[in-house]
């Protein structure tokens, strides 16, 4: 083990301020360890590779656009980090197949690293900005030397939506061809597995299914929370035909109406099983309960983690539809209406893809249509329902401090 | 050269047969046929060979060039891959922000920039360097998601590797213009010492060429108005300036004697001393000696000139590249400090992995030695009111309305866009 962090310190924790001269001394310290073999900075990140993969493609053609250097500076970035997302998600994916998800203890990496996909998805949102000082003008002067090179040929960013779930079947058509027409061999092979692999929301969604407290012969959720708002519901009712007969009443009871039928749907477990089948929902019945558990009892410590997985599940989805929506609006500046590099209709076929169809967790989303006051949540007694307060923690596989295997 | 007019202008016709595409399932697909029919035409041209888009990438380098210390070591540390992905996507900006600096320090020492109708690449260059720092600035918020305690975990395994041995990062301070004298000592030895003498030499020479600094001066030295047997710009603000403050004295001096005209003169004495030493060449000329003024004086008058006129159509672009050169500064400044604060949650107190002192090595970076454009910002010190700015007329001064454009190397559509 070479470099020990604690060897040569001699300074305390507690000292009183250093005097100006002190300080400079202080950021003197040390030797300069680069002279004494082993790894260097240079080496360590491979920056042989990483910077000398820029080739501008009209420079090869005796036509150099200084402009070119840029985008292909900025695709290469994209890729870093879609390298880097797919680190993480496999990861998340993983701790959720072999089941160590089942030790609550793993609860913390796995949101940790859910939250992380999140910020480099705003990274890559903002990343447009500079990607948008060049010119429609200057894109011009170089765009003929990429063709056929065309996003739609990342297969990163093909990999990242099949791993998250984007659904295969509501996937926009390139051309009218299934998108894995655009690759061959080894990749092709490569997307196909990530598509028969478990996705990022198929394994929420069983996780979500074994949601405390939704057993029927145990807290009973879905059983109690139908009880509630159906009570609820006729209290209304009784109350708004005291009323004196008005216009307002009218409106009133109209709406109270609406509201009877939203719940009479959430409750339908026929009506989800057909929007399923639409693809106008991807969580199972059994699922959505789960979430809707978690987002009414958050607060209970059991809770609060998972609840901040599914708050990044859903900013996953926001910030892959904002990267599209950008995605599209510098493509319409830079093209117009022209076709795209790899032959597709370019803009027509982006703005489509800005859709709820590529939306994965839409359903955690709408669970916003179901909100009821706190007086309707089935109350918790902390006496009887002690699965609030105590985790799962036996997974022999799991190890804080894991040397073996940490991923 | 004679240009090729390729596929992509042309907008595909006719369409794919519908159903080589299966799946389709519900009956809201056939709703949108219409709408997807504009976004499905034309054809998929990565069957025909030719470039693809991993190709023109070179992605089998950039993704295959992770390789994890802890791993190689036998002890795979999931957070050190986000920790080389951060490096590598920063030293992929820094070679982006050098080819831009690059190339308008060419525009500068080719003489081109004489044409004006250069200036637009010059300022939008500059700019775009801007842009890339804000990303890069943000970029620090991915990196601190990793805990102290997770970077605690590989880091014995990156042994004397250092950011301190960037070879980008060094030619960047220097091509802009940060003076190695000024310099913070690296355990009191030189910087260059870091590197081997391949590396080594580049950056004597990026010390030694034109740096962005020293292009920007020579500029600014040239900034019309400045002739004193023309505009004579410094002479005539002198006049005025002496002029204002003598007619603020005598109005302050016509005031009943109170505690308030004392402090108002009090004040007006410091003002007066300001511009006083404005006027003051010598004086100049001994704070660039010690480094706390990097431009001559002859190029601040241009600075001066530029900000007070900047509304002038010939100044407007000057003054955004200006403003965009204080950017630059300003966003530097930031990245160390945001730098700074991201190793001392990582490592506390502890030492460098390459040996410096660490947090407070990199804390005392934070400073205004390492600003090169500190003369413009300091130009704030020197605003006067409006009326006192010499006034000019359009009939007399035409200077400010038309450009030079003589260089015969211009070509707005040239061979060599660089």
């Amino acid at each position: 083990m070479s470099g020990c962090p604690f060897l040569g310190r001699k300074r305390q924790l507690f000292t009183s301020k250093p005097s100006q001269a002190e300080e400079e001394d202080e950021s003197q310290k040390g030797i300069n360890k680069a002279t004494k073999g082993g790894i260097v900075y240079g080496e360590y990140l491979q920056l042989d590779k990483v910077l000398s993969a820029q080739v501008l493609q009209s420079q090869q053609k005796g036509n150099k656009i200084h402009d070119e250097h840029l985008f292909i500076v900025t695709h290469q970035a994209y890729e870093l980090w879609f390298k880097h997302i797919l680190w993480e998600l496999d990861s998340v994916r993983d701790l959720f197949i072999k089941n160590h998800v089942r030790d609550e203890r793993n609860m913390l990496k796995v949101v940790s690293r859910i939250h992380r996909i999140t910020m480099i998805f705003k990274l890559l949102v903002e990343q447009f900005a500079v990607l948008e000082t060049m010119t429609a003008l200057d894109f011009f002067d170089f765009r003929e030397y990429l063709s056929p090179a065309s996003g739609f040929q990342s297969l990163q960013f093909h990999l990242l939506e099949a791993k998250i779930g984007v659904a295969d079947h509501l996937r926009v058509p390139y051309n009218r061809r299934h998108y894995r027409d655009s690759f061959h061999g080894q990749e092709s092979e490569t997307l196909l597995s990530s598509e028969q692999e478990a996705t990022l929301l198929q394994l929420v969604e069983q996780w979500l299914e074994r949601t405390p407290g939704l057993e029927k012969d145990g807290f009973n959720f879905w059983g109690k929370l139908q009880a509630n708002i159906e009570e609820g519901l006729k209290m209304e009712k009784h109350k708004l035909e005291k009323m004196e007969d008005s216009e307002a009443k009218e409106d009133l009871l109209a709406d109270l109406n609406k509201q009877t039928e939203v719940f009479t749907a959430l409750f339908d477990p026929e009506r989800h099983e057909h929007l399923l089948s639409k693809g106008e929902r991807r969580l199972s019945y059994k699922a959505l309960q789960g979430a809707l558990m978690i987002n009414f009892y958050r607060e209970e410590p059991r809770f609060q983690v998972p609840f901040q997985l599914l708050t990044a599940l859903m900013e996953i989805d926001m910030l892959m539809t904002k990267w599209r929506y950008n995605h599209v609006c510098t493509v319409h500046r830079m093209i117009g209406s022209k076709a795209g590099t790899g032959g597709s209709s370019g803009y027509q076929y982006l703005r489509s893809t800005v859709s709820d169809r590529c939306k994965v967790f839409g359903d955690l989303f709408n669970l916003a249509t179901f909100l009821v006051p706190r007086a309707w949540v089935p109350k918790l007694n902390p006496n009887i329902h002690k699965f609030p307060y105590m985790a799962e923690c036996y997974d022999s596989s799991y190890n804080s401090y894991s040397s073996e295997d940490s991923d | 050269m004679e240009r090729i007019i390729s596929l992509p202008y042309l907008k595909p016709v006719g369409r794919q047969n519908y159903t080589e595409y299966t799946n389709v399932s519900s009956s809201k697909q056939h709703q949108k046929e219409d709408e997807n029919d504009d976004s499905q035409t034309g054809i998929n041209k990565a069957s025909k060979g030719g470039l693809i888009y991993g190709d023109y990438l070179q992605l089998d380098k950039i993704v295959t060039s992770q390789v994890l210390q802890s791993e190689l070591k036998g002890n795979k540390i999931h957070d050190e891959h986000l920790f080389i992905v951060t490096h590598q996507a920063y030293e992929l900006w820094f070679k982006q922000v050098l080819w831009e600096l690059d190339s308008v320090r060419e525009i500068f020492i080719s003489g081109h920039v004489r044409d004006e109708r250069n200036m637009l690449k010059v300022n939008t260059r500059i700019h775009r360097i801007v842009m890339i720092f804000r990303l890069l600035l943000d970029q620090f918020a991915v990196l601190e998601t990793m805990t102290a305690l997770d970077f605690y975990d590989f880091r014995e395994y990156l042994s004397s590797a250092s950011g301190f041995q960037s070879l980008q990062f060094r030619l960047l301070e220097n091509k802009i213009g940060v003076q190695h004298n000024q310099r913070v000592p690296y355990n009191r030895r030189h910087y260059r010492d870091n590197f081997c003498d391949q590396e080594s030499e580049l950056l004597l020479h990026s010390e030694q060429e034109p740096t962005l600094l020293q292009l920007v001066e020579q500029w600014l030295e040239r900034t019309p108005g400045l002739e004193e047997d023309g505009f004579n710009f410094w002479g005539k603000l002198e006049t005025n300036i002496l002029g204002g403050l003598k007619r603020e004295k005598e109005k302050i001096e016509q005031k009943p004697a109170s505690e308030m005209k004392e402090e108002m003169m009090a004040e007006l004495i410091k003002q007066r001393d300001i511009f006083l030493s404005l006027f003051d060449e010598k004086r100049h000329d001994h704070l660039v000696s010690t480094g706390q003024r990097r431009l001559s004086y002859k190029a601040l008058q241009g600075a001066l000139m530029i900000y007070f006129y900047r509304e002038e159509p010939r100044f407007q672009v000057p003054f955004q590249l200006l403003t965009s050169l204080m950017d630059i500064d300003t966003l530097m400044t930031k990245w160390r400090y945001n730098h700074v604060c991201m190793v001392h949650r990582m490592i506390g107190s502890k030492d460098g992995t390459g040996g410096s002192s660490g947090y407070h090595y990199l804390r005392s970076t934070v400073s205004d030695r390492y600003k090169v454009f500190v003369d413009l910002f300091n130009l704030a010190t020197f605003l006067v009111p409006r009326e006192w700015v010499p006034k000019l007329d359009p009939s007399e001064h035409t200077f400010l309305y038309m450009a030079e454009c003589c260089d015969s190397s211009y070509c707005s559509s040239s061979d060599d866009s660089d």
